[in-house]
């Protein structure tokens, strides 16, 4: 897959570049206005990850000469301004997602693959791993083309894990993805332990142990 | 006034009695002539006596009392009576005259005197009651201008000039200080949007740095935890970040949003993602609607911050039960002590313990949205039951 970060925040931009790249992704990188929208017209991409603010400009006019040019790209937009205007604006200028600063970069992964699914297979959203395949449209995994049956929490958790792969999560990442943060419960993460176990519990039946745990109290989907 | 009006008396006492002297001299002086000429003495009484004596006296001046039949009262009257000699026979004639009483002279003064007050009291009245409007007409208009003001406003303050000195001086200072007053309020608002803003960007760094760490090195189990430590911290402040900027917004009037809003099914809504996550035990069961008027994001703000508050401060494996009416949401959650000062509840960062890492804004935001929407939101510590009450009134449908 070939992505675009046009993020003006070098360091923030470096991360996202070295997060994504894992998965063997192409990345390439715009770090002002002029350059973003430079390579958007020169260039296809898959995903487009855009900041609003880059310094010279606003990201929002990159996103309309994305779409005017008939761009296919999946465009997330990123920004420090979580106001609900500035939201709404983006969405309604063609955006496909959008993330408030500070975001975790396996939230902003999962999005993007989200992103890719859909544009991938115009609605028959799928995804396979080993003996696991995922229907994300009827919401569904099946293991050996079984149904497990999973709470909606369970079926995120394994959606995330997924698209997430081969990377550590920490409990505060996940409890993050699952409850968003609008919630105070911050000194209290143990409800985590309880959704993961019981995934756990449903995928070890089947045989599928792909859950592991790294440095003790984080997880991570591994390959065996 | 008093001693103006003693003196007075006084003074036209003495002049009217010199006036009568005079006259009743020069009436006495006639008919001391007319008697010389030998005409045979008359008289008039009261008024004039002739009466011929036998022996001269000195004269001599009184005021008397005469019954006066024509008005029926007794009169004063002034009387000289004079011993004189005229062609070798003793008369002596004895003259009167009517003198205005004490009590006429004083009434009339004082009737006078208290026209004169009265009119002069009315022209300076008037004179002046104009003369202030006129005066302070621009001193009041800008008074109802200052009582529109609104810190909030871009443009400044619009006085009307006064002639005045005074006026002009005290106009300045109020142009000054309300300038000052609105900058400083547009530059706290600024500030904390700013703030809020700018710190969004290093903590994505800080927070994409550490999960960048975790997966590429090889760390060990303490070094894991000290970052996802971190990654707590930073949850923390961008929650208290949100929060912040939530309750400025809420003060700066920015949610103008209203919707009907069902509180049920935002309420359901609330404890089935409860329910599922926590496997919180939340009786709630309304089948009825309840609409309130409010701005759909606060009114889930406030549900989710009301509901985790119970939650997370219920005794172990007790329920959380909610009531919600017409008239309003009760939200019970059981507890041993009741707080220790329920008056600081909503205050900002109150904590009754250090035990538990809230924000410490839930509740003061909760607080924040029942003043905007003139909710009465009311705690009680009831049979081991910590009860919050929030009485909808104006808006409700």
């Amino acid at each position: 897959m070939k992505f675009l970060i046009a993020e003006d925040e070098l360091d923030l931009q470096q991360s996202i570049v070295t997060y994504l790249e894992r998965d063997a992704n192409v990345c390439e990188v715009a770090s002002n206005y002029n350059e973003a929208l430079q390579k958007v017209e020169l260039y296809d991409y898959d995903v487009i990850i855009l900041d609003i603010n880059l310094v010279t400009g606003s990201g929002l006019d990159v996103l309309r000469a994305i779409k005017k040019s008939k761009h296919t790209a999946g465009v997330i937009i990123i920004s420090a301004n979580n106001s609900l205007d500035n939201k709404l604006e983006g969405l309604d200028l063609g955006a496909d997602d959008y993330l408030t600063k500070p975001f975790h970069l396996a939230e902003l992964n999962s999005r993007v693959k989200a992103i890719l699914r859909r544009g991938k297979f115009g609605g028959d959203e799928t995804i396979e791993f080993n003996e696991i395949k995922i229907d994300t449209k009827s919401r569904t995994a099946y293991i050996n083309d079984i149904a497990i049956n999973l709470t909606r929490k369970e079926y995120d958790l394994l959606l995330f894990f997924i698209t997430n792969q081969d990377r550590v999560l920490s409990k505060e990442i996940i409890a993050e993805h699952l409850w968003g943060d609008d919630s105070d419960l911050v000194d209290n993460f143990d409800f985590i332990y309880v959704h993961i176990n019981n995934l756990r519990k449903k995928m070890s039946k089947e045989s599928a142990k792909y859950i592991k745990t790294a440095y003790g109290s984080g997880y991570k989907f591994q390959n065996n | 006034m008093i001693a103006s009006t003693i003196a007075l008396y006084f003074y036209t006492k003495q002049l009217l009695q010199n006036e009568v002297e005079e006259e009743l001299f020069s009436t006495e002086a006639r008919i001391e002539n007319s008697l010389k000429s030998n005409t045979q003495p008359f008289s008039l009484p009261p008024v004039i006596e002739v009466v011929e004596i036998s022996d001269l006296k000195e004269e001599f001046l009184k005021d008397t009392l005469i019954y006066d039949p024509s008005q029926s009262e007794d009169e004063v009257f002034r009387e000289l009576s004079t011993f004189k000699k005229i062609n070798n026979k003793y008369y002596r004639i004895t003259v009167r005259n009517l003198v205005v009483e004490s009590k006429d002279i004083l009434i009339a003064i004082v009737v006078s005197y208290f026209i004169i007050i009265l009119l002069a009291f009315i022209f300076l009245y008037y004179l002046n009651s104009e003369g202030n409007r006129k005066l302070w007409a621009p001193f009041f208009k800008n008074l109802e201008v200052m009582k529109g003001f609104s810190i909030k406003s871009n443009r400044p303050i619009k006085m009307l000039d006064s002639d005045i000195l005074e006026f002009r001086e005290l106009n300045n200072e109020i142009l000054m200080l309300t300038k000052k007053v609105r900058d400083d309020y547009q530059n706290l608002k600024q500030f904390t949007e700013d703030l809020s803003h700018e710190m969004q960007t290093p903590l994505a760094i800080m927070q994409a740095k550490i999960e960048n760490i975790i997966n590429e090195k090889k760390l060990s189990e303490d070094q894991y935890l000290q970052f996802s430590s971190l990654q707590k911290d930073i949850l923390r402040l961008k929650q208290l970040n949100k929060r912040l900027t939530l309750l400025t917004k809420i003060e700066n009037n920015q949610f103008i949003n209203i919707d009907k809003i069902d509180l049920t099914k935002i309420i359901n809504k609330t404890v089935e993602n409860f329910k599922e996550l926590f496997d919180a035990d939340i009786h709630f069961s309304e089948a009825k609607k309840v609409f309130v008027l409010m701005d759909p994001y606060l009114a889930e703000v406030l549900c989710n911050n009301l509901i985790s508050n119970a939650v997370k401060h219920s005794e172990e494996s007790k329920p959380v039960n909610i009531t919600c009416t017409k008239e309003c949401l009760i939200i019970k959650n059981a507890g041993n002590t009741a707080i220790a000062m329920p008056e600081n509840l909503f205050h900002r960062f109150y904590r009754e313990s250090n035990s538990n890492h809230s924000t410490g804004l839930g509740l003061a935001i909760v607080k924040k949205i029942c003043e905007l929407y003139d909710f009465d939101i009311s705690y009680k510590f009831q049979d081991n039951n910590h009860m919050f009450t929030i009485l909808f009134k104006s808006t409700k449908i």
